[in-house]
């Protein structure tokens, strides 16, 4: 590899050289305007090392991250979440109002927009995407569930537009600003079918050029755009073309960074990014993902995790900052409650829970009967050895995290039984409550995102609990719009989690982006995965 | 006659498909878990919606009408649309053929060429230490599972001497280690058939009678005994050329590569039935076809049988 570094360099500047892409509606390659800065005006081009080969990658129909990395730059959404302030700021609907009883929400459109096929943008074109997105024709894998209780689109005007719920459902904004649930042309709709998702026509700052499966997608530059929201710092894309290309190995992703072949990674793993930090051609934008922090569930009906001490002894018996030193090289911050901290409505209370104290953890076991009688290194009660079985998906470290809490608890008697298997195979597992334990994650910038964890008919109630107490806050947190009365629910329902030892917080989620120091301007959305590439440019190679 | 042996050849081909897919229905049905609760589990759906979901994939109805419907759909040569990407299955499976078909290709000549070569110098020197190297190595190429090989492979080329990039694709670089990684497992069966074969034609009374005349024995193969060797080592060749546009599965995922053995892993892992089927249902068609081929070339190429069938 290192010998064919500076080919690979040569190569790239001769290939940024010589495809200067001409933007079709513009008779020469008119350079963006530069407001305030001193780079030389020429084209730009960009390679973008995506992580997972997208699995599908029509917004409304599939739900991976990875999709929405490119395409957050295709389409545009009603409303932005302004990551900084929290708020919601305007997008191709420049005001709205919410009724009182929280049933239904007007939009009044921005006029003069136009998609990347010149269908113009109104209250009809709202109408279709969101009568798409809720068609079961579709299929939906994402979108279809953000917009919860939707009931229908009604057309006041051409510009103005009200969606109907049958219940109050605060995230709707929240999902509104999210690329799922972005704006397609409905011409383009129409005219592709079953094969839209490789013609994909939004009215975003980038206009989808090419896509070949597997192997790229070619984003280039919307001359015309001229209706970002006020968190975009450019009226148009600086860069002409950005080409996304896929990197699933990720033992190869730092070393194609650093051969120049891509201008920025994502999710480099942390032993290379610690090393990249330290590198003078290359910096990490570590990005930290609001939602569900990595944890293990502790399914609470069957024993011996039914018993609140010994649930409590294993959180006192993990050393999570250990785990976040040795497999994430500190690169992520230890969690300490179910919501990542910079989702909204984090409780910073939790942190002051179950410190690692082993001895107070061989306290817990001992006082709920569990003892090593017959000296065997396993503590047991009533003939039962104290093993638990541990059921880890191959992906996100958790093997790894796996073997080292596994290892951390064998030094207070308790044994892991570990299976790894697919994830439907988990799903099974746990909804029919074979495991003890399972670690999950999930991003999600609304704090909603609990309820799919911890009501008792959440998919993912992998703590099997059955509490109408909780169930009742998180209802009552998602249908009322008043942010305190939200915080408030959502600070119970995390105290409640953590005093019970539900769960056993490991880290927050941080998206690390290794990026050529060429390249300026990246930064990222609400979600912590979607960079606003309208302001990223590049500067020519040293 | 000839028509009449392609008939039969064709019935028997039918049978085959329709056990393929048969036993691709059932696997399926044995493994566990959901796909409509893996598909939407974590997008907030309710449990309604996701047995919704469920009806609507048809996973609700009774499996021989699940059965029933699928044969059906195939007989139309309907693959279906991708439960988890939502695109039409016979696109996905085009879109990747071209992958697998240059793997296979280029694995299958490495494979033959080496095949033949080892088991022509086997044959050649007979019970000497040549005979035992070559029959060695065609034993290690045929006992060495491509995921060890291939790493190995990858440590030695890539990480060591920096000669080929290790993984991914694009140019015939990239396909260099593949490639040899998979002939050289194929040429293993090959080298072995080869040499038997040629052990086996050299006690021919034809074959007695050149070697009678002085004809040198590296020419008794190359001109007498090669020929009526070939045919069969023809079909063994085809065999694994068939089996090889099915996707080489692990050697795709070693090598990160993309291809129907990826797509079929990814499909596997998501309970994304329409595609298993369609994969499995385009591997055994192509392995029949090819077998088909092979058959008939075999025929052609045997005075004997092309006098049978005409």
């Amino acid at each position: 590899m290192k010998r064919l570094l500076p080919i690979l360099v040569l190569l790239s500047v001769a290939l940024a050289g010589c495809c200067d892409p001409i933007p079709p509606s513009a008779p020469t390659a008119t350079p963006a305007p530069f407001p305030s800065s001193d780079f030389t005006p020429t084209p730009t081009r960009i390679v973008y090392g995506l992580t997972l080969k997208p699995s599908g990658i029509d917004p409304h129909i599939n739900a991976s991250s990875e999709l929405g990395i490119p395409l957050t730059s295709v389409y545009d959404t009603l409303v932005y979440l302004d990551p900084e302030r929290g708020d919601f700021v305007p997008g191709l609907a420049e005001d709205w109002d919410i009724s009182e009883d929280g049933l239904s929400y007007t939009f009044y459109l921005r006029e003069g927009v136009t998609f990347h096929d010149d269908t113009p943008f109104n209250a009809e074109a709202v109408r279709f995407n969101l009568e798409r997105i809720t068609s079961s024709d579709l299929a939906s894998q994402k979108a279809r569930f953000m917009l919860g209780p939707y009931e229908r689109t009604e057309v006041l005007d051409e510009y103005t537009v009200r969606i109907h719920l049958s219940e109050p459902f605060a995230p709707l904004l929240d999902s509104l600003s999210q690329v799922y649930v972005g704006m397609a042309s409905p011409t383009a709709v129409e005219k592709w079918g079953s094969e839209y998702q490789h013609h994909q026509v939004g009215t975003g700052p980038f206009i989808f050029a090419e896509y070949v499966p597997d192997d790229h997608l070619l984003l280039r530059r919307n001359p015309d755009y001229a209706w970002g929201p006020s968190i975009y710092q450019h009226e148009t894309a600086l860069a002409d073309e950005i080409e996304f290309r896929f990197f699933v190995e990720s033992a190869t992703r730092s070393p194609t960074l650093e051969a120049g072949e891509v201008d920025v990674m994502g999710e480099i793993p942390p032993q290379d990014a610690a090393r990249l930090m330290e590198s003078e051609d290359f910096y990490i934008e570590a990005v930290p993902i609001p939602g569900v922090s990595l944890m293990f569930f502790l399914n609470t009906t069957r024993p011996p995790l039914d018993d609140v001490q010994v649930r409590q002894a294993l959180l006192c018996g993990t050393d999570r900052q250990a785990i976040v030193s040795t497999i994430f090289r500190d690169t992520s911050p230890v969690a300490y409650g179910p919501l990542a901290a910079n989702t909204f409505g984090y409780e910073p209370a939790v942190q002051d829970y179950y410190t690692y104290n082993p001895t107070q953890a061989a306290d817990l076991l001992d006082g709920a009967g569990w003892i090593d009688t017959d000296d065997d290194g396993i503590r047991d009660k009533d003939g039962e050895p104290l093993v638990l079985d541990m059921v880890l998906m191959d992906w996100g470290y958790m093997r790894e995290i796996g073997q080292l809490v596994a290892a951390q608890w064998s030094n207070l008697g308790i044994g892991i039984n570990s299976q790894l298997v697919s994830y439907p195979e988990a799903l099974e597992i746990a909804s029919e409550g074979r495991h003890h334990l399972i670690p999950f994650n999930l991003s999600g910038s609304d704090p909603d995102i609990l309820r799919k964890f911890f009501h008792s008919q959440a998919s993912f109630n992998w703590s099997k609990l059955d509490d109408a107490e909780m169930d009742a806050w998180l209802e009552a947190a998602a249908r009322t719009t008043d942010r305190e009365e939200r915080e408030a629910l959502y600070s119970q329902i995390q105290l409640r989690i953590m005093n019970q030892g539900f769960v056993i917080p490991i880290r927050d989620y941080v998206n690390l982006n290794g990026v050529s120091k060429r390249v300026q301007g990246l930064r990222f959305d609400a979600q912590g995965w979607f960079p606003w590439l309208i302001d990223v440019t590049a500067s020519e190679i040293q | 006659m000839i028509a009449r042996y392609v008939g039969r050849r064709l019935l028997q081909s039918a049978f085959v498909l329709w056990l393929a897919v048969t036993l691709a229905f059932l696997a399926m049905q044995l493994t566990p878990g959901d796909p409509a609760q893996a598909l939407l589990a974590a997008s907030g759906a309710t449990e309604k919606e996701i047995a919704e979901r469920r009806a609507q994939l048809g996973l609700d109805a009774p499996l021989p009408l699940q059965y029933g419907r699928y044969l059906w759909s195939l007989a139309q040569a309907d693959l279906g649309q991708s439960w988890l990407h939502g695109r039409p299955v016979g696109q996905m499976i085009l879109e990747q053929l071209p992958a697998t078909a240059e793997l296979a290709v280029s694995a299958t000549l490495v494979g033959s060429a080496l095949g033949v070569g080892l088991g022509v110098l086997a044959a050649l020197r007979r019970f000497t230490w040549l005979d035992t190297a070559a029959t060695t190595v065609a034993v290690i190429g045929l006992s060495t599972p491509t995921y060890w090989s291939g790493l190995l492979a990858i440590l030695l080329f890539s990480l060591h001497l920096g000669w080929l990039p290790p993984t991914g694709e694009g140019d015939l670089r990239h396909l260099v280690l593949p490639s040899l990684v998979l002939g050289f497992a194929l040429s293993g069966s090959i080298a072995r058939l080869v040499r038997a074969r040629i052990a086996q034609v050299m006690e021919e009374p034809f074959v007695q009678a050149a070697r009678a005349r002085g004809i040198p024995s590296w020419r008794v193969i190359l001109a007498h005994v090669l020929r009526p060797a070939l045919p069969i080592v023809l079909t063994v060749i085809a065999l694994q050329f068939g089996f090889l546009l099915g996707g080489a599965v692990i050697t795709e995922s070693v090598f990160a590569r993309r291809g129907l053995g990826k797509l079929a892993v990814e499909a596997i892992l998501w309970r994304d039935l329409p595609v298993i089927r369609g994969v499995v249902v385009f591997g055994a068609l192509a392995y029949v076809l090819v077998n088909l081929a092979a058959d008939l070339a075999q025929a052609w190429l045997t005075p004997r049988l092309r006098e049978e069938l005409a």
